[in-house]
């Protein structure tokens, strides 16, 4: 990610997530069934891949999983549009980074996000979106672990 | 209820200064009524997908003043869009939004605040806590009348005392600085240079 000289408010996204995390995990019925399936897509991507997965993976969420789900509490709605914008504009900056051929995928990292991708779609429409709102945590610890803010004074 | 033809509020617009956004509109006045108005916000990702989602700002439903702090509402460097409708009432005007989108990126950044002492031949400097998106770039020097050489440090956040150098005797330090918002890859100007001199050596 540093290749893309991103400014990413993880802090603020993170802090978001953590207000609305219980609410939104609390509606996940299917516990026992997992879509970033952490251990075996994200955590063991190489350095060279984590831009292009980043950009994948965010390209997921701001595409499928926010679209698919419907909310009308307006404290998550608020949460879910911080996420959303920030993804956005995260994925946005990737995909230029992107054009500059900073950001490509490897065979393996396509084959990773097309795991994640595959279990997504094997989940009913809205069960997959709010399954993975609820993987926000795992995938918000990934990208912060790639990004690490300098060192504070 | 004596029906009224509420009108949108007008002349919506935002002012920003230091990452404190200021959503703003001229009142609706109704003779003898107190009309209150309802705030609500689009981000660039409710535009493009949802476009039919609003979202209630946090501090602004029903307030009676012609004003409302978004600053917790945007919370992403993106273009946002607001709405604001009067109601007195059951009765609603429609929604007015606003001429052009903000984005964060557009705030003013103002030069930081800052205070310096020495403690003993500790050169100390102190900003203001100007929120959590703030670090400071410190420049100093001892002044010297040949070389000046400049020396850096970033403070990572406001309203602490921090220790910039251990100043020779009788030797004059000058500081300035200028704030930096990283989410938004920008910094403001330097303020005002300010100089201190350290203390002579104590005679034994």
């Amino acid at each position: 990610l540093k290749r893309c000289q991103i400014s990413m408010d993880m802090h603020h996204i993170e802090k978001s997530f953590h207000r609305i995390k219980n609410t939104i995990q609390m509606k996940d019925v299917f516990q026992n069934v997992t879509i970033l399936s952490a251990s075996e897509t994200l955590y063991n991507i190489t350095p060279s891949d984590v831009c292009c997965m980043t950009k994948d993976v965010l390209g997921l969420y701001v595409d499928k999983v926010f679209r698919n789900h419907e909310e009308s509490d307006p404290r998550i709605q608020r949460g879910l549009s911080t996420i959303a914008n920030s993804f956005l504009h995260i994925r946005n900056a990737l995909e230029q980074c992107k054009n500059q051929r900073n950001c490509d995928c490897q065979k393996e990292a396509t084959e990773k996000f097309q795991i994640i991708v595959g279990n997504y779609e094997q989940m009913e429409v809205k069960a997959a979106a709010i399954k993975a709102l609820g993987e926000l945590d795992i995938l918000l610890s990934w990208i912060s672990r790639n990004y690490r803010p300098k060192a504070t004074t | 209820d004596e029906v009224v033809n509420l009108p949108a509020p007008p002349d919506l617009s935002v002012h920003s200064t230091n990452m404190k956004h200021i959503l703003t509109w001229s009142p609706v006045t109704i003779p003898g009524e107190t009309v209150n108005y309802s705030v609500e916000y689009q981000g660039e990702y409710e535009r493009y997908y949802t476009s039919s989602t609003w979202i209630p700002s946090s501090w602004c439903s029903s307030i009676s003043t012609p004003e409302c702090n978004v600053t917790d509402d945007i919370t992403a460097t993106v273009a946002y869009n607001f709405r604001v409708k009067a109601t007195l009432g059951s009765q609603s005007s429609s929604w007015s939004t606003l001429k052009e989108l903000f984005n964060r990126n557009s705030t003013v950044l103002t030069s930081p605040r800052m205070k310096i002492s020495k403690d003993g031949y500790h050169l100390i400097v102190e900003f203001e806590d100007m929120g959590p998106y703030f670090e400071f770039n410190v420049t100093y020097w001892k002044k010297s009348p040949n070389s000046q050489k400049e020396l850096y440090k970033i403070v990572r956040e406001g309203g602490n005392l921090v220790h910039l150098e251990t100043m020779e005797a009788g030797a004059e330090y000058c500081v300035k600085a200028q704030t930096i918002v990283e989410v938004i890859e920008r910094s403001s100007t330097f303020n005002q240079v300010e100089c201190i001199r350290a203390q002579d050596e104590s005679p034994l």
